[in-house]
């Protein structure tokens, strides 16, 4: 499986990298983030509804509410599974229906899903430091790629 | 004139009755952390699953202690959002079918709202304008209030909410849900400038941002528990409390998280204050249950003369109390909602 790597030193580069995956989403897309708490995955989704032309200062966490959605064109679906911990409750809340929908879905805590289809977006977060975080890309198409 | 608030936003299911907008008959919460507790967290088909099982009792219970049959009320008020949807769909149904069948009006009200005119329940009450500071686990948000349904958002949080850093910060430590209480209680046993946490009060506006302190605090504990090269000193049992046999380390960082919220929550609530040149803040959320917000509030109230209106901390967490006060000005006003309502997870003021 092609993986791309980044290096992010900033928050802001975070966003940014966020922001360039984000211009190549389409519908139908479905992007799984991976990292612990303080990784970055909620600063990346700012970075990629700032693609979609959402105010990056518009995008707070989704813990609480679990899911977000912004109604543009093309839907963003903002998921949080931080709180869920039973495949049960997965299933329960519907997150499928937004998976399956005609939105752009992202998932933060990804984890808590135990399987997911291969043609799902994957990335991971390190934390090296305070500050630098590795971003590993995978599951994109090779043309994407170029364009990255 | 008798209105029954039902609110099932989050974790709590919880009925009111409430005359007049202004007097609690009665004010039911069934406080579900019991059950979140072994999840470390909401668990939110366990919520909705647990609002189900619990409104009629909890509905019941409230216009028992009100004395009241379903006959005297003039409106109920369900909360419509913003929440965990499939808890708010429990509150909405039930409120629907019991109005349909009762041919009674019913009332959507804003959870936000309900934290306003929370207010209004106890004496002394404010007068408009105000400010109205909202810090929850859900919602970190600053209002100028000048009426009913005459909101302003001066800020609200880009991140994190107040509360959920709390809860965030509390697992780090290895502390039990929910964060605030036991973040407090050690925050008093600990040295609030041990650590430097940076501020975030983003000076250019009124609005919040939490999650990188969340990330200061992870960091901070990575290099000490490197330096002492063992994980020990993370692994406590709130389970103990009150005996207090937590390391002197976890006392540091939660007074000193504790000292970087507060500060900044009072901070930008000087900073409206004086943007606005309102003479009354009320406070609400459950962040306002907080012992050192609550009391460095009040102090800066005595500094800028302004009053401060703090509920008392069982209508500062959620309750349906709240949703009855402010459907009271709904129904004044004749604002009712259809059958057709539908709650909504995301619903800004």
């Amino acid at each position: 499986m092609k993986q791309f790597k980044f290096l992010s030193r900033s928050v802001d580069e975070t966003k940014i990298i966020g922001f360039n995956l984000g211009k190549l989403l389409r519908s139908g897309n479905v992007v799984c983030l991976y990292g612990e708490m303080g990784a970055g995955k909620t600063t990346f989704v700012k970075g990629i509804a700032q693609a979609m032309d959402i105010p990056e200062e518009d995008v707070a966490s989704a813990s609480f509410t679990i899911v977000v959605e912004y109604n543009i064109d093309v839907p963003l679906y903002h998921i949080d599974l931080y709180r869920i911990d039973r495949d049960a409750d997965i299933d329960e809340i519907g997150i499928w229906d937004y998976i399956y929908g005609e939105g752009i879905t992202v998932i933060e805590w990804a984890e808590r899903l135990n399987k997911i289809p291969d043609d799902f977006i994957r990335v991971k977060f390190d934390i090296i430091d305070e500050y630098t975080r590795d971003i590993t890309i995978e599951g994109m198409d090779e043309k994407s790629w170029n364009y990255m | 004139m008798l209105i029954l608030g039902i609110d099932t936003s989050c974790d709590d299911t919880a009925a009111s009755v409430v005359e007049d907008g202004t007097r609690i008959i009665s004010n039911i919460v069934s406080s579900q952390t019991d059950i979140h507790k072994k999840y470390g967290g909401i668990v939110p088909e366990l919520a909705s699953r647990r609002h189900i099982e619990m409104i009629w009792p909890i509905v019941d219970e409230a216009l028992k202690t009100a004395g009241a049959k379903l006959e005297d009320l003039s409106a109920i008020a369900v909360c419509h959002g913003p929440g965990l949807i499939g808890s708010l769909l429990v509150g909405c149904s039930f409120a629907k079918a019991l109005c349909f069948s009762k041919n009674m009006p019913l009332i959507a009200v804003n959870h936000l709202e309900g934290h306003v005119f929370s207010c209004f329940l106890e004496e002394p009450r404010p007068n408009f304008p105000f400010l109205s500071l909202i810090a929850s686990g859900g919602h970190t948000s600053l209002y100028r209030v000048d009426g009913f349904r005459r909101y302003k958002e001066l800020g609200r949080t880009r991140d994190d909410a107040a509360g959920e850093a709390y809860d965030k910060v509390a697992k780090l430590l290895g502390l039990s849900y929910p964060g605030g209480p036991v973040i407090d209680k050690l925050a008093e046993q600990g040295n609030p400038k041990a650590i430097d946490f940076s501020r975030p009060y983003l000076p250019e506006s009124l609005d919040f941002s939490f999650s990188g302190l969340k990330t200061a605090v992870l960091h901070y504990l990575r290099a000490e528990v490197q330096k002492s090269k063992s994980a020990e000193v993370v692994e406590i049992k709130t389970s103990e409390l009150p005996d207090y046999c937590t390391s002197a380390l976890v006392k540091d960082i939660a007074a000193s998280f504790q000292a970087c919220i507060v500060d900044v929550l009072v901070r930008k609530t000087e900073w409206a204050i004086r943007k606005e040149g309102v003479r009354s803040v009320t406070l609400s959320g459950g962040v306002s249950a907080n012992s050192e917000l609550r009391k460095r509030i009040k102090e800066m109230g005595e500094e800028r003369s302004v009053e401060v209106f703090m509920p008392s901390i069982q209508l500062c967490t959620d309750n349906a109390a709240m949703i009855a006060a402010a459907g009271y000005h709904y129904f004044l006003s004749g604002n009712f909602a259809g059958m057709d309502l539908n709650p909504k997870a995301y619903l800004p003021l």
